[in-house]
């Protein structure tokens, strides 16, 4: 559950009983105007020090600080720990722990070049034993990482090699010229050398702020670390406050308890308040939610692909876009793969209800009924549903709108009903998103699709050296699951997030977010 | 009046008893096992196999029942299956948290809930009684997490005298949690006093129209004398009830409060449990509250046997 939903778990309550500030300002404001939100976090350099407070959802009771496990407390990670690669703000791979890395010409052994002068929070030095043994830790079948099965068919843990302190050499199983996009993965931050059991508690990493305090679903704390590789952060410290549901979090950041609100894709009505109020504003994290509509590949009557072809021809993503993102995101035309991405193709099936109602003829389903399942787990599912149930109209497609209990909406719906709404996280690269979520076989496979045609090309995708061609082959990957796939992907929608006005040089993208820069201003 | 005494305890007995079997069973029902919430996005079937037999879901269900009795009866209420620490303590921490704010909560409505009460029933159908009606018939109506939402927006977002919300954890030390305890309690004692002060109002009304109080008048007594020897304590029996129904009440009620304010309580406790599908959590919190409520009931009963002559002495005659 934690890996498809790393925005976390949204309050299940706010649904059923419309507390806190949403609540209040849907009824006052009822019809009113829809007032622009700022399109970004207050600009300019922040003063050096301060203490941010950040309020974040629990991942669980039991969550820790391992990042491999399938458990994280994900805000930690990033102020804890590096990776080796991560991924910059153009969507390309830049150096975290590696300074550099190449393949043999096959792409089949992949050799890691490591950053000197690293030290862990406990004052031991970083090399090569420690990035192996992180390897090592994620495909350890006991530390149930959901990042092992992406990882497992790649690498064999005892072939891994450190020639020396700094070199890491991954001979892989199979060719992959992607593999290094793999480990930017938050399962994958670096832990020291055979801390597996302890490091749920210590959370030792390199990182630029090192552990405090650390309770489960409670409130913890991160100092500056002065020996970063990087240089120092400017905060001195973070605090972090456990707080599940979504509206007091809103109240935190109202009344000034809090300055960031993370994991929290604010519902518009309280974006506004937010925005409104003399404390803290609102700033967008552009595209960084796949809002999707996986139809169950395997069951009636999305088993036919002229039917799933049609379900998406026959819906306009722009007035998805416009009606249930009121313009804050962009129409997603089924391509999971999200416009800012490199390897993001453009092209596209047009909108054509007719085509849609001519395919639907001759697979014998014309008029077609279908249920849509939807809950109150996110704001955003049921307008997207009942846009999507709209504009479908058009080509005589029936679309019954029904909403399901949002505390086992991803048990009891999610991968078991013909047709759902849901969401994931942007910020997978490309071969990441495609291993995960449409190869064959795999278990975050929301669409239960199987394709050998599909499988076969993400497989020569990977094992094309030519940076061109491979490209290329991603972009025929696209094509084909937008063409055969079972993922109706109406739209991306940016993250409106709850920020004091105080906070500065916030910037936050996928799955990355930059707690060296990040400071406040006149706190 | 023994038997009086015997016949509430064991009919409260029963009531607990009833009361864990439908809890059992109720959490049985609850839709989606706790093998695949727990397992979430990996839940393979062999590894939702696995962890069932682990867990003893897969034995009979009254097998199940009479061994959670057993150690519930020993202050046993087994593990939790998400954080993996005993239910026991969990819950304890968390209760000790509630009391908190119920003892603030009591206090707050019960002594306003009185003062407004009888100076409504001394004042009937002027303007004091109109205005108090209204106002404790509007608090009446208006549910608890509005209330509760209405103060945060007034005493911490727009004038900032209390946390909006708590930052701590279960463990918080009491300094920790009392700036936070004013508003959740305030809500609570909103909603709660207006029965109380209904109900006192017509205490007031009836005692001050009896014949002891219009002899008490033509001794010449003070009204403030007349008031408080003799009025206020008739008028308080009736009102003990609800105020040992409004306790109970309570415990409910926290449980959507402590919410809104991200209190660390039992409430929040039950809440958490449910989402998570932690069955022992769950079972645990239900049976306490159970107790609670059995336990007001029944002091309420007795309590209001001790104050009334009539019913103290009825066992005697019969």
């Amino acid at each position: 559950m934690t890996e498809a939903h790393r925005p976390g778990r949204r309050s299940l309550l706010a649904g059923a009983a419309c507390l806190g500030a949403s609540w209040l300002v849907s009824g006052c404001t009822g019809a009113a105007s829809i007032t622009a939100l700022p399109a970004a976090a207050p600009k300019g350099a922040p003063d050096r020090g301060g203490t941010l407070r950040i309020a974040r959802p629990p991942a669980s009771d039991a969550e820790t600080l391992d990042p491999a496990g399938p458990l994280s407390a994900y805000e930690y990670l990033g102020a804890l720990y590096n990776r080796l690669v991560r991924v910059g703000t153009d969507g390309g791979l830049v150096p975290d722990l590696a300074e550099a890395w190449e393949a043999d010409s096959k792409a089949r052994t992949w050799t890691f070049r490591l950053r000197k002068g690293v030290t862990f929070h406990n004052g031991h030095t970083f090399t090569s034993a420690d990035a192996a043994y992180t390897l090592r830790h994620i495909l350890d079948k006991a530390t149930a990482s959901p990042q092992a099965g992406v990882l497992a068919p790649l690498i064999d843990p005892k072939t891994l090699r450190t020639p020396d302190a700094h070199t890491l050499v991954v001979p892989l199983k199979s060719p992959h010229a992607e593999f290094p996009s793999l480990l930017t993965h938050y399962n994958c931050y670096v832990i020291p050398d055979g801390s597996g059991r302890s490091i749920g508690r210590t959370g030792i990493g390199t990182g630029p702020f090192r552990l405090d305090s650390f309770a489960p679903a409670g409130p913890g704390s991160v100092t500056a670390y002065q020996d970063h590789w990087a240089g120092r952060p400017v905060l001195d410290a973070i605090s972090f406050a456990s707080v599940a549901d979504m509206s007091a979090r809103a109240n935190a950041l109202l009344a000034g308890q809090v300055d960031l609100l993370s994991q929290t894709n604010l519902d518009f009505a309280t974006a506004r308040v937010v925005e409104a109020s003399d404390r803290a504003t609102i700033a967008r994290v552009k595209n960084s939610q796949w809002y999707v509509l996986p139809m169950l590949t395997t069951e009636k009557p999305f088993t036919d692909v002229r039917v799933r072809k049609a379900m998406k021809l026959a819906y306009d993503p722009e007035h998805v876009v416009k009606v249930a993102l009121q313009g804050a995101g962009t129409a997603g035309w089924d391509n999971p793969v999200p416009p800012d991405d490199p390897l993001h193709i453009r092209s596209h099936p047009e909108h054509d209800p007719d085509r849609a109602r001519h395919l639907l003829k001759k697979a014998g389903h014309e008029g077609l009924t279908v249920d849509l399942h939807t809950s109150s787990y996110d704001p955003l599912f049921t307008p997207m549903a009942l846009a999507y149930q709209d504009s479908a109209r058009r080509a005589g497609i029936r679309v019954r709108v029904k909403t399901a209990a949002a505390d086992s909406y991803y048990t009891q719906i999610w991968m078991k009903k013909p047709l759902m709404a849901t969401y994931w996280y942007t910020g997978r690269p490309i071969d990441q998103l495609f291993t995960q979520i449409f190869r064959s076989g795999s278990s975050y496979n929301e669409t239960a699709w199987s394709d050998k045609d599909f499988d076969a090309l993400l497989d020569r995708a990977r094992a094309e050296t030519d940076d061109k061609r491979r490209r290329e082959l991603y972009g025929e990957g696209q094509t084909m699951v937008i063409e055969r796939g079972g993922a109706i992907t109406p739209m991306f929608a940016d993250r409106l997030v709850g920020v004091s006005r105080k906070v500065r040089g916030y910037a936050e993208h996928g799955f990355e977010f930059d707690y060296l820069a990040i400071g406040l201003k006149g706190a | 009046m023994l038997s009086f005494i015997a016949r509430r305890t064991i009919s409260a007995l029963g009531t607990l008893l009833l009361a864990s079997v439908l809890v059992f069973l109720a959490v049985q029902a609850l839709p989606g096992d706790v093998a695949t919430k727990i397992l979430g996005k990996d839940a393979t079937p062999d590894a939702v196999a696995g962890l069932r037999e682990q867990m003893g879901l897969d034995r009979p269900a009254w097998e199940r029942y009479l061994d959670w009795v057993e150690s519930a009866l020993h202050g046993d209420f087994g593990t939790s299956l998400v954080s993996g620490k005993p239910v026991a303590t969990e819950a304890a921490a968390h209760l000790g948290n509630s009391a908190l704010i119920a003892l603030v909560t009591v206090l707050f409505a019960v002594t306003g809930a009185l003062v407004l009460g009888v100076l409504a029933g001394l004042y009937r159908d002027r303007w004091a009684d109109h205005l108090i009606s209204t106002v404790s018939l509007v608090g009446m109506s208006i549910p608890e997490f509005v209330v509760a939402t209405v103060l945060v927006l007034c005493f911490s977002i727009a004038l900032p005298w209390f946390p909006a919300v708590v930052l701590y954890g279960p463990d918080a030390s009491v300094g920790q949690l009392l700036p936070a305890v004013w508003l959740p309690a305030l809500a609570l004692a909103t909603v709660m006093a207006a029965y109380i002060v209904r109900m006192a109002r017509t205490s007031v009304i009836d005692v001050m129209a009896s014949e002891y109080v219009t002899t008490a008048r033509l001794k010449g007594l003070s009204t403030w004398r007349v008031v408080t020897r003799h009025a206020l304590p008739g008028a308080l029996l009736p009102t003990l009830h609800v105020i040992a129904l409004n306790v109970a009440w309570l415990v409910g009620g926290v449980a959507v409060v402590e919410n809104v304010f991200n209190y660390p309580g039992i409430g929040k406790l039950l809440l958490t449990s449910v989402q998570n599908r932690d069955l022992p959590v769950i079972q645990a919190v239900a049976l306490i509250s159970a107790v609670v409520y059995v336990v007001c009931n029944l002091a309420a009963d007795l309590g209001s046997m001790a104050l009334n002559p009539k019913l103290r002495t009825r066992g005697r005659t019969r």
